[in-house]
């Protein structure tokens, strides 16, 4: 339940960033996990992999990467605002 | 198509971190103390706690929230002994409780007669440690029908922790617990922390406990 609590708050999180972005679509989300947040790695991405099914991240991916220390932070989300490159 | 990478850089925990400082700018603006109680399920919290309103409820003017998965019978259990009302936040399924919910629960409490906010955590000697409330202190409590190495595999709890309570004392003489190793290992994690040693069965302990309170009660108000 930990980790589905905080990977509802990297959701939030991200959420309000395509809020931001309006109309845009998300296909990754990058967070940093250190190895002393008490967060169970595998756990913690098992939950978040389960809420970027839903709306409005389905089709995205959680790009988890391990760091020193006790921080748990979303470094970035990729988005996609479907105009062209041009 | 435009792909772009946004950079954040937002530490998940900010916007909790945000909630209990206002918190406690709350609270001491209103002279309030509070304590966080943490701890695994079944040391004796609830207990605890209705213990300590039956001898100090009105004495010190307290108010508690309590946390748990579901139901709300450790706040039902507390309202027997409080004429006032008891904060039940029922999670839902959070193995924690948050700042954003102390913040509705201290709307709905009067703080202008409140000098001592005690929260009952959900119990959970993990997730807890990590979620700031915008108390004043942590306090933990073990009991003594769990192990001695407690505080060694749940080193961050006994570490965010200011006082360690060790309950149920009552039930030494019928178990193998070693309370002193309790306490080493608990000290080794945290050299700070400070003990009570109480049975809220039997009040074993509760003078000291209560003292406690009370002395932390007239500091805030000495501020």
């Amino acid at each position: 339940m930990h980790e589905l609590s905080l990977a509802l708050e990297v959701c939030r999180l991200a959420g309000d960033v395509l809020v931001r972005e309006r109309g845009a679509s998300v296909r990754a989300i990058g967070v940093d996990v250190g190895d002393d947040a008490g967060i169970e790695l595998e756990n913690f991405r098992f939950c978040l992999d389960a809420l970027l099914l839903e709306p409005p991240f389905v089709g995205a991916r959680a790009e988890l990467q391990p760091v020193a220390g006790d921080v748990l932070r979303l470094t970035y989300v990729e988005v996609d605002d479907g105009r062209s490159d041009d | 198509m435009a792909v772009r990478t946004i950079d954040v850089r937002e530490r998940v925990m900010a916007r909790n971190d945000l909630l209990a400082a206002e918190v406690r700018c709350r609270l001491e603006h209103a002279g309030v103390l509070a304590f966080n109680l943490v701890s695994s399920p079944g040391s004796g919290k609830t207990l605890l706690l209705e213990r300590t309103l039956e001898a100090l409820g009105e004495e010190l003017d307290i108010a508690v929230v309590t946390g748990d998965v579901q139901t709300q019978n450790d706040a039902d259990r507390l309202a027997r002994h409080t004429t006032r009302l008891v904060q039940a936040v029922v999670t839902g399924g959070a193995c924690h409780l948050d700042a954003s919910q102390i913040t509705e629960a201290l709307n709905r409490i009067e703080l202008a007669r409140t000098r001592l906010l005690l929260i009952e955590n959900v119990g959970n000697l993990v997730c807890p440690a990590g979620w700031d409330l915008g108390e004043m202190a942590k306090i933990v409590v073990f009991s003594v029908t769990e192990g001695e190495d407690k505080p060694l595999k749940y080193p961050k709890m006994f570490r965010m922790a200011s006082y360690a309570v060790l309950n149920k004392i009552d039930l030494l003489p019928h178990l193998e617990f070693d309370a002193e190793l309790a306490i080493a290992n608990a000290l080794e994690v945290n050299p700070a922390l400070r003990f009570f040693r109480t049975s809220a069965r039997t009040g074993e302990g509760l003078p000291e406990w209560f003292d406690f309170l009370k002395s932390s009660v007239g500091q805030v108000a000495g501020w």
